[in-house]
């Protein structure tokens, strides 16, 4: 016993050292010296510099300053991000990409998320929570001829009202929820069951269609990363052995953020993070001079697979366990 | 540059009932007929220029040039202009050149335009199933092309937004959000890819707009068109975003299960015009398929435009010396029966 708890706690000193030595990092620095600047004095986050307000910048800034937190420096900024977000949340619990669209509600999940482990938030995180577990959309019968292959019985989430369920929204509704203890709750068993039937048999996952008219359809990077990343702790990973070989095999021929972001989230998710991942997020924020200024939400998506090397799990470490 | 206005034009053939009838019923019983008499009807004129091109290496700014000239697009109307190129990207397949816009048709519309005086070209897209834009622009082959160009390129999907109210009517979308990209662009060009289409029968330039659609708004797949109907969609977009001009690439398109997994299927051809149901019309034609049977261009005629063959002025090739009857798959509903007699 006395062994096991050495290790365990040499093993948590390991990590400890690690993440100082990823914080001090220059690449971690500037990426939070941009997203700093992106803070608005109204409280919130922009895309892009010089741009207002925007709930999922804001969302996934907060995710990755928590991640790189090192001293009480961006508390301040968390917070009025934390407390932006929740000043626009809707009576019923939704967070939309604008008050005009309030149909386009994709961004509640990573507002819940953003919220995590703030004790001011949790009644504005608990109105989301149930506005998840309450909201889905358009699902029918499966017909035995329909040109489309996948169950679209399951429910999952969609990214506005009224549509049919999609991987990328799952995925998040899946994270969210798990983090705030729900990972038994039905809908979350539902929304498993729904990214099982949408995974591709030659692995892997694109936005959400299987089969059209028999032909199987191509896998995307970004998304396989995500569901992988959602689907710990819910499920075996020899459900998953096709995905995570395609994304092994994929991942060192990315080089842009999305995709490259969330594959190695979606392999470290797996204990399965790529040895060269630290070389290739390097390389990634360099080539902002290839493709021009990364928005907020690429630049916190590479600092988080710079930072994490299992998936969300960091983000909320009371939950680990649980996850 | 007079743009086509729903105000101006003459009262559409179908109904709104029509429509519905000959789009959903019409097309489930296997009868058009309101879709044939709208294809009998006199309608406006237009003018289609078809040019055929043999390879992605040809002098492509050229035969651009050449079109224009043929349809009368004149310096003085490009001269000063900020101009907005709308490819059609899907997938990033490097050297699956049947699925996007090829870039060097792009490369090819831009040179040209550029030599007629336009201020400045910005190419435009919010792909539709990909969240990675960036992605498809790497493994397309684009970003290159662009880069080398020094072609600024626009995420539709993410683009800052403005609202506009449905000039269309035909689904139950009352105001649309567009991106602000399009109000500032001063021309318009729906650069669109000669493809089968598994919903639709043919994905052509007004199909194309779906693109313009920002995925924040309306998810990835952008499928709230699905739900209000495709053909009810491409009308409603077509007739609320009002492009100036089309080209369709089909020097090398897609039959089958398009417009993603079918195969590639070389026409040789750049249809080009001001009216975007003729161009459409033109390329189906071409494409061995009866643009009468395809619900949202029967229903665009007489409205948006024409597509009746004796309304369309033909420049350049003939449509019977470059028709390349693309195949159609008979299990897909939506491309069953389409085959020009």
């Amino acid at each position: 016993m006395e062994t096991i708890l050495k290790a365990s706690l040499a093993g948590g000193t390991r990590r400890n050292r690690e993440r100082t030595v990823r914080v001090r990092n220059p690449i971690t620095r500037e990426i939070l010296e941009a997203v700093r600047s992106r803070g608005l004095d109204s409280g919130g986050i922009s895309m892009l510099p010089g741009e207002g307000c925007r709930p999922d910048a804001t969302a996934w800034a907060v995710l990755a300053l928590t991640a790189a937190r090192f001293d009480s420096r961006d508390d301040g900024l968390i917070e009025s991000s934390r407390s932006r977000l929740a000043a626009g949340q809707q009576k019923d619990g939704r967070i939309s990409i604008s008050a005009s669209n309030p149909e386009a509600f994709w961004p509640t999940p990573l507002a819940v998320l953003a919220w995590g482990g703030s004790p001011e938030h949790a009644a504005a995180q608990s109105r989301a929570v149930n506005f998840l577990l309450s909201i889905s959309g358009k699902h029918w019968d499966k017909v035995s001829d329909s040109p489309l292959a996948h169950d679209t019985s399951l429910r999952g989430w969609s990214w506005t009202e009224e549509t049919h369920s999609w991987v990328e929204p799952t995925s998040m509704a899946l994270l969210a929820l798990k983090a705030t203890g729900h990972g038994n709750h039905e809908r979350v068993t539902e929304g498993v069951r729904m990214l099982l039937d949408r995974q591709l048999p030659s692995g892997g996952w694109n936005y959400g269609n299987t089969f059209v008219y028999g032909r199987e359809l191509h896998p995307q990077p970004d998304m396989t990363g995500a569901a992988l990343t959602a689907l710990v702790g819910l499920v075996q990973e020899k459900q998953l052995k096709r995905s995570l070989e395609y994304l092994k095999e994929r991942v060192s021929r990315l080089h842009t953020p999305r995709s490259l972001g969330w594959a190695v989230l979606g392999l470290g998710a797996w204990q399965s993070r790529p040895k060269n991942s630290d070389g290739w997020i390097m390389d990634c924020v360099k080539r902002q001079e290839r493709y021009g200024t990364y928005d907020t939400t690429l630049l916190s998506l590479l600092l988080l697979a710079w930072m994490a090397d299992q998936g969300f799990a960091f983000l909320h470490p009371a939950d680990k366990g649980k996850l | 540059m007079k743009r086509f206005s729903i105000e101006t034009q003459p009262v559409p053939c179908l109904t709104r009932r029509q429509f519905m009838r000959g789009a959903l019923g019409g097309m489930l019983a296997g009868t058009f007929i309101p879709m044939l008499e709208n294809c009998t009807r006199r309608n406006r004129h237009a003018e289609a220029f078809i040019a055929r091109v043999g390879s992605y290496e040809a002098d492509i700014a050229s035969v651009v040039l050449s079109g224009l000239r043929e349809l009368k697009v004149g310096v003085e109307e490009i001269r000063g202009k900020r101009i907005l190129l709308k490819p059609n990207l899907i997938e990033p397949h490097r050297g699956a050149e049947h699925i996007n816009t090829h870039p060097l048709v792009l490369r090819g519309i831009a040179e040209a335009l550029l030599q007629m005086g336009a201020r400045n070209i910005l190419v435009a897209e919010g792909t539709g199933h990909n969240r990675d834009t960036l992605l498809v622009m790497e493994e397309s082959g684009l970003g290159e092309v662009l880069r080398e160009d020094r072609i600024p390129f626009l995420d539709l999907n993410y683009e800052t937004s403005y609202s506009v109210k449905n000039a269309g009517g035909h689904t139950r979308i009352s105001t649309f959000t567009l991106p602000l990209a399009l109000r500032q662009a001063d021309w318009i060009v729906s650069v669109a890819k000669m493809k089968t289409h598994h919903w639709a029968g043919v994905t052509l330039s007004m199909k194309n707009l779906f693109g313009v659609m920002p995925g924040i708004y309306y998810g990835f797949p952008k499928n709230l068109f699905h739900w209000e109907g495709i053909d009810k969609s491409i009308l409603d977009i077509t007739a609320t975003v009002r492009p100036h001009f089309a080209i369709v690439d089909g020097i090398v398109g897609m039959e089958g299960d398009g417009p993603i997994m079918g195969e590639p299927r070389k026409a040789g051809v750049l249809v080009m015009g001001r009216n975007l149901p003729a161009v459409d019309a033109t390329s189906a034609r071409i494409m061995g398929i009866d643009p009468c049977k395809i619900a949202y261009l029967a229903a665009a005629s007489g409205w948006l435009g024409t597509i009746r063959e004796t309304d369309i002025h033909q420049r350049g090739e003939a449509i019977a010396s470059v028709r390349t009857d693309f195949a159609l798959v008979e299990k897909i509903e939506a491309q069953r029966g389409l085959r020009l007699a």
